[in-house]
């Protein structure tokens, strides 16, 4: 897959899991297990991206004696996914037109 | 392997990396850790999740990484057309020569800038050389008998000892302030080379 599309793919996974409810990063990895294998180091990689794209805030909290990260989403961050969702209809229909192409060859 | 030893493995590998990323990213691997222990697993195997560390190092630090770059920056994702080519083949006499000309200034102005450096040096050596010179001087001045000259003297060398050691403190932050802007702005360039592909 082209890396800036898997790029932006894995972005807009990351603030779906983070969109309804902050969450940390082993919770972000199981929930999206079932539709993408993250590995803990590209996770990191993404959520720094996003942070400094003002797409989504960490806070730091107290869980069982110790402190862990929690990611929010920020305004930003629940645009650019509404931006998707407009991509990808674009993206679907050329999709549909190129596979079209092949349905009448054949 | 337990977390102890993960962290601490994952420490010296990123070396490297400022001690403010690196603390970052020892936190996000601790607790991605403890979240796994937390669900029953033991450490080990809660570390073992995790991967190897050459696994998980950035592309700037990890030793098998460069290849996978260079064979990014070498085929890019988008392939240059006939015209721009041409564009570029024709364009060089000027393009070309305002670039090494851009890279002579900068560079000019950094060797400047080490020579102010190093200017600063010279006047601290110099003074301890006239404090020295004075003290000894005066001295020798004041006990072979011209007291008024060997007090001048003596004096005088007080004064460069004083200048010195203020010269020493300007001197050194200088240069500590040099090394540490130089180290940056290496470090940032040649993250914007390896990182700019590889980071996904």
């Amino acid at each position: 897959m082209d890396v800036q599309l898997k790029r932006g793919l894995l972005d807009v996974c990351v603030l779906a899991a983070i969109k309804n409810q902050d969450s940390y990063g082993y919770k972000i990895i199981k929930d999206l297990k079932p539709y993408l294998e993250l590995s803990e180091s590209t996770l990191y990689t993404i959520l720094k991206r996003l942070e400094a794209a003002n797409m989504l805030t960490v806070r730091t909290a107290e869980h069982g004696g110790r402190l862990r990260k929690y990611y929010h989403i920020t305004v930003q961050g629940l645009q650019r996914i509404e931006e998707f969702k407009a991509e990808w209809q674009e993206i679907l229909s050329i999709y549909r037109f190129v596979t079209k192409e092949d349905e009448t060859r054949e | 392997m337990n977390k102890q030893e993960f962290l601490q493995r994952l420490h010296d590998a990123l070396a490297d990396l400022p001690q403010e990323e690196r603390q970052e990213r020892l936190t996000f691997y601790s607790e991605m850790i403890d979240d796994r222990m937390e669900e029953g697993l033991s450490q080990e195997e809660a570390v073992a999740q995790i991967g190897s560390i050459e696994d998980i190092l950035p592309p700037s630090t990890n030793p098998s990484a460069p290849p996978e770059t260079v064979k990014s920056i070498v085929k890019p994702s988008r392939t240059l057309k006939a015209w721009e080519i041409l564009l570029l083949v024709l364009g060089s006499p000027i393009w070309l020569s305002l670039l090494i000309a851009a890279l002579a200034i900068l560079v000019s102005i950094y060797a400047a800038w080490w020579s102010v450096i190093i200017s600063l040096w010279a006047c601290f050596g110099a003074f301890c050389g006239g404090a020295f010179g004075g003290i000894v001087a005066g001295i020798a001045m004041a006990v072979s008998g011209d007291a008024f000259a060997g007090f001048a003297l003596l004096g005088a060398g007080f004064v460069c000892a004083g200048l010195s050691i203020f010269t020493f403190f300007v001197c050194k932050a200088a240069t500590k302030a040099t090394v540490t802007l130089t180290k940056k702005a290496v470090l940032s360039v040649k993250k914007r080379i390896f990182e700019k592909e590889a980071a996904v």
